[in-house]
């Protein structure tokens, strides 16, 4: 009885221990993830005001009409009085058109105090709250306005070509404003993703990551392990070494990369002036800006920063290989090789396997140092696929497509995590976990 | 393996060593150098007619890099803190308890921290857009615990695992609940672990970029990385500061280091190696 | 002993990192969470009003490019002089204009109200305007009373979309050519002449390069593109926004800008040269000819930076077959839409563009007003001998306005990329052009 019901406590106690890291991780991380899925499969755009929300169905941005559609009504009714003969009953007809769909829209009564409200707001140099902007209207009414307002917009087309507009291409302009007032549902599906799938510049993009993740982390795991199989020993100013080596694992990577970029310098950079002294490049300037060599200098700076973190790892490995194996291989006469290839390797082939599957998943996702030293350039040469997402997202403000690659970035490390486990064993996950 | 070292060996080292610390030896010359010298025909040398510690100045008084390295701090401060709580409890449960789910959870955690930040960017910036979190230090802390939430519960649970069992034991025995138990048996004995596991989070927290770059976009809330990336002049880069900056930014992590370097190593192994 | 520093050490992290988590406020445990709880948001007004009045004063920000002389800064003083209540903040950005941007696009896409007056690019405005990203100005002008007769007719336009007046004109530019007056003789009239003096007099009085320009993968490529490809009579595109750059014109615009950056004249690293780059490289004596804003007049005339005093000529750009084609750039003056002070950035965009503060930012910063009655001014037409030339003034008349839409961001990527990739020799030129007018039509029709 007593046991039982201590078990169920500890229970209890378990899962509230649990909780606040589990909520976390659901609201933070699982949620996002689910939802950049979601927001992909949307035309999303900050910069578009019809688009810059999920939309599935229709609606009116209330500021925005109530800044453009008075102005264009009292320009169309000064035109109207401007003009004469032919023009002026067209105008004057339009403008009563564009009065009745503003009418027809207003009666609305809900959206009618909507908009004084606004206004009133507007009027006072005070900023119109988020909430407040969007208004939902049914689909035949907006379908309605917006023909309208084209059809105007048209008919406004018309009499430029004729001549009898004074203030022309402000009454277009206005036209298309209003027009860009009504919010249509932007859900496009996997949309984004034919689209881009059909682009070079995805593929590209995956190249340039393909590559930059193969050379760096193939040249980071060789020389962490020449590094950790000499420093697998006791000599003198050891600590000294290994404090020197985690100095660049320290430095954040955006730092490092700004280093770097000044040691590349086209005309006053140190480690550029080496290289073409060496014969190793053309010349100074080539390192930041040909195709080949700045995929070289971003690897090189990445192999810097991670391989001295690399060897630390597989050091760590080396050491609890117990001297007792090596010691009975030696006095079955092998050589240092054979020691190597039979003690050595498969001892620290779990502690290998782990570090090449996380160094991949890093370099697969590499930002930082590609943005800060390249930007992406020359001519995109060396942009990364995060990099690719993130100007979508952020230069372009496409967050829909912008999303619709970040997905891509994720199966991607979806995929490779898989083809390791399937090659590697599920253990070299799990070992992780301790 | 235990040959003893010759001077090929250290030779080999000192080289190795000397690679490593290039850069660092070179920016640290160039934020002393006169600017004057930084260009042109002393570019390349070692020695030149004039140092100054002007650049250091600057950086502090023409550009706000108090701020920025007060903003790291704080938010790696706060990560840690937050993050530490959150998974020694979380971790204590793991290691010693019994609950549906677990293996679930653990996998769970193992998928989050390998997701590609820039897969969860999007609707991350539109939260904290409209939750009014951007240009805050709560932007920050909120996504960096979260990353940091699966590494900080493997150490932990690697460190809680390691203690004996005996020792709960005896406390249960006289009638001590699992939080007591938890909180005045364990943790104090997993302290060290705590501790590596602070450092680390620290440092993940003081090299984020991509989310700092994109949340707190505001001078006065930005954090080192980004203001060392944001580092411009008008048509040139002023390499004399942009060095004085990473030489300050990168002081206080190389004394981190020198300090705590066999807690860091064992933190940064512990995963990869069974011990 | 030890392990009791630990706990206790711990035990105090913790504590901080639980209250300052519930953002929790007034603990004195730990110093560390305290000051970051304090510090979120509110605590740069904190610091930064420290010492003047507490309550009335607002504070808004100016955001712009780095600007090395004193213009801005004594702007803002003259502003503030007139307007003690109000405090001006400048926000400095990278001068790499793709950079600054990217930065504004995401702070306003943020729709944070971090900024209250924006400076833009001239390509800018109709995107940021469409975005809904500022304050439309017209109830203000109209209200105020502001001419806009009084300003340069392209800046006036660039701020201009769907009709309404988005930005107001602070500065123009229009790209010009530099060159040794030491050692050219005679300033070459066309591209042709240019390329053919510039390899010649590479490395005399110790140059090292020709001709230097803004080749890097940046806004710089797409003006260099665009006032090529007007030089020999092309366009980018035609009045309704479609591509008109596949045409015989551009390509031999395009043509002429790739044998220019591939020619030994030229640095081979051009394709990392930024105006940064051009200009030390010109000021440091170190190139004969350069292309640049008028900018750089006055940094290549001060001692403490320049090796080139008085040895500097400014010239209109060459011809190509069509005509001299400068690309007009220069920026103007906005109101972010989320500016929690709209009222006072108002009036500080209205002291930007008045005649005193042209005049300021004209004599301090040698950039070319955009208020006409300005380039009668005596002590404006010292600054520069450009801005007492009437073939400058009328040459900013008649500058090619870079194309006017609000996918400029967009097709500006475009044309970086397919140019230099043209350059680097990855594609032919006329593929460069079928492919960019592909692009930039799929980007309309979408």
């Amino acid at each position: 009885m007593r046991f039982r019901q201590r078990i169920r406590t500890a229970n209890w106690t378990a899962y509230a221990m649990v909780l606040p890291a589990v909520l976390i991780i659901a609201v933070i991380a699982v949620w996002p993830l689910i939802r950049t899925f979601w927001i992909s499969m949307y035309d999303l755009r900050l910069n578009d005001p019809a688009r810059n929300e999920l939309n599935v169905s229709y609606g009116i941005n209330a500021e925005k009409y109530a800044n453009s559609m008075p102005l264009l009504l009292s320009l169309l009714n000064k035109e109207a009085e401007a003009a004469s003969g032919k023009s002026h009953t067209e105008l004057r007809e339009l403008a009563d058109r564009l009065a009745r769909a503003d009418a027809g829209l207003r009666e609305d009564a809900a959206l009618q105090t909507r908009l004084d409200r606004i206004n009133a707001l507007l009027d006072d140099f005070k900023p119109v709250p988020a909430d407040m902007q969007n208004i939902h209207i049914d689909k035949t009414g907006a379908e309605r306005m917006r023909s309208e307002l084209s059809g105007i917009g048209q008919s406004l087309q018309t009499l430029k070509e004729q001549g009898a507009l004074s203030r022309a291409d402000e009454a277009i302009g206005l036209a298309k404003a209003v027009q860009q007032s009504f919010t249509v549902p932007n859900f496009v599906g996997f949309g984004h993703y034919a689209r881009l799938l059909s682009e070079p510049r995805l593929w590209e993009a995956l190249d340039h990551t393909a590559l930059f993740t193969a050379i760096a982390v193939a040249l980071e795991m060789l020389a962490g392990l020449l590094i950790a199989l000499l420093m697998n020993r006791a000599f003198r100013g050891r600590g000294l070494v290994r404090a020197a080596v985690l100095i660049p694992w320290a430095t954040p990577t955006a730092v490092s990369a700004m280093i770097w970029h000044f040691l590349y310098d086209g005309q006053n950079g140190i480690v550029a002036k080496l290289f073409a002294e060496i014969g190793l490049i053309p010349d100074m300037g080539a390192l930041l800006s040909t195709r080949a060599w700045a995929l070289f200098a971003v690897v090189l700076a990445d192999v810097w920063k991670t391989a001295p973190f690399v060897a630390l790892l597989l050091l760590a490995g080396l050491q609890t290989i117990s001297a007792s194996l090596y010691e009975a291989a030696q006095m079955d006469g092998a050589s240092r090789w054979k020691q190597f290839v039979h003690v050595t390797v498969p001892m620290l082939k779990p502690t290998f396997f782990v570090a090449l599957l996380f160094r991949t998943l890093d370099a697969f996702r590499v930002f930082d140092l590609i943005y800060v030293l390249t930007g992406g350039g020359p001519a995109n040469s060396t942009e990364s696929i995060s990099i690719y997402a993130y100007k979508t997202m952020f230069a372009e403000l496409d967050f829909g497509a912008g999303s619709a690659l970040s997905v891509i970035v994720f199966a991607c490390v979806l995929l490779i995590s898989i083809v390791y486990v399937k090659l590697l064993g599920g253990e070299v996950l799990s070992r992780r976990i301790g | 393996m235990n040959k003893r070292a010759g001077p090929a060996f250290y030779a080999v080292v000192a080289v190795f060593v000397l690679i490593v610390l290039f850069p660092f030896f070179w920016v640290f010359l160039a934020s002393v150098k006169a600017p004057a010298y930084l260009y042109g025909d002393y570019a390349f040398d070692v020695i030149v007619p004039k140092y100054t510690i002007d650049q250091y100045v600057s950086v502090f008084t023409n550009h706000p890099f108090g701020r920025y390295l007060l903003n790291s701090f704080a938010v790696g401060l706060l990560t840690m803190g937050v993050s530490l709580v959150v998974a020694s409890f979380a971790s204590y449960a793991i290691a010693r308890l019994h609950f549906w789910g677990k293996s679930f959870f653990l996998g769970v955690l193992l998928a989050v921290s390998m997701f590609p930040q820039i897969a969860t960017l999007s609707p991350l910036f539109l939260f904290m857009q409209s939750a009014g979190l951007r240009n805050t230090y709560a932007g920050l802390v909120i996504p960096y615990t979260t990353y940091a939430l699966p590494l900080a519960i493997w150490y932990l649970t690697t460190f809680f695992r390691k203690i004996p069992y005996e020792l709960e034991e005896a406390a249960k025995m006289d009638g001590a609940s699992v939080l007591v138990v938890f909180g005045k048996v364990l943790l104090p004995l997993v302290a060290p672990g705590l501790f590596t596991t602070a450092i680390i989070v620290f440092v993940d927290a003081w090299h984020e970029f991509l989310i700092a770059l994109t949340i707190n976009t505001k001078e006065a809330m930005m954090t080192v990385p980004v203001g060392i990336a944001m580092f411009q002049g008008e048509f040139t880069f002023p390499w004399g500061e942009i060095s004085a900056a990473t030489v300050t930014v990168t002081f206080p992590i190389i004394v981190l280091v020198l300090l705590f370097q066999s807690r860091i190593i064992s933190g940064l192994t512990s995963g990869a190696v069974k011990e | 002993m030890s392990k009791k520093w630990w706990s206790a050490g711990s035990a105090v992290t913790l504590a901080g990192g639980l209250l300052a988590g519930c953002g929790g406020t007034g603990d004195d445990v730990n110093p560390a969470a305290d000051t970051a709880s304090n510090g979120q948001a509110s605590a740069s007004e904190q610091t930064q009003a420290g010492g003047g009045q507490p309550a009335s004063k607002v504070k808004i920000v100016f955001g712009q490019g780095a600007d090395q002389t004193d213009g801005t800064k004594k702007l803002v003083e003259a502003f503030e002089a007139k307007h003690p209540e109000i405090d001006v903040d400048v926000r400095e950005f990278p001068n790499d204009s793709t950079q600054m941007h990217d930065q504004l696009v995401t702070i306003l896409g943020g729709k944070s109200p971090e900024l209250d007056v924006v400076n833009l690019d001239v390509v800018w405005p109709a995107e940021f305007a469409q975005a809904g990203f500022l304050l439309p100005l017209d109830r203000y002008i109209q209200n105020d009373g502001l001419d806009l007769s009084q300003y340069l007719e392209g800046g006036v336009n660039a701020g201009n979309y769907n009709g309404q007046q988005w930005a107001l004109p602070r500065y123009n530019n229009s790209g010009l050519l530099y060159y040794r007056t030491d050692l050219v003789k005679e300033v070459p009239k066309t591209w042709d002449e240019l390329l053919k003096q510039a390899e010649e007099l590479k490395g005399k009085g110790g140059t090292q390069y020709g001709y230097v320009s803004q080749g890097k993968q940046y806004e710089g490529l797409t003006v260099g593109f665009t006032e090529l490809v007007g030089a020999y009579g092309g366009t980018i595109l035609d009045e309704n926004g479609r591509s008109a750059v596949n045409s015989p014109e551009a390509l031999k615009g395009l043509k002429k800008l790739i044998e220019i950056y591939t020619s030994p004249a030229v640095p081979s690293n051009i394709n990392t040269f930024t105006e940064k780059e051009t200009l030390n490289a010109f000021i440091e004596g170190r190139a004969v000819f350069a292309r640049h804003w008028p900018a750089l007049y006055a940094q290549a005339n001060d001692p403490s930076k320049s090796k080139v005093v008085g040895k500097v000529g400014i010239a209109p750009l060459p011809a190509g077959d069509a005509r001299s084609a400068a690309a007009l750039g220069g920026w103007l003056g906005a109101i972010s839409k989320y500016s929690e002070h709209p009222k006072e950035a108002w009036e500080f965009l209205k002291f930007l563009v008045s005649e005193e503060g042209e005049k300021i930012i004209a004599v301090n910063s040698t950039q070319t007003p955009t208020y006409l009655k300005l380039f009668d001014d005596a002590e404006v037409q010292q600054a520069s001998p450009l801005f007492a030339s009437r073939d400058f003034v009328n040459g900013l008349k008649s500058a090619v306005p870079r194309a006017i839409t609000p996918d400029y961001a967009k097709i500006s990527g475009l044309i970086q990329v397919e140019v230099s990739k043209a350059i680097a020799g990855q594609q032919t030129p006329e593929q460069a052009l079928a492919n960019l007018e592909k692009q930039i039509d799929q980007n309309a029709a979408k």
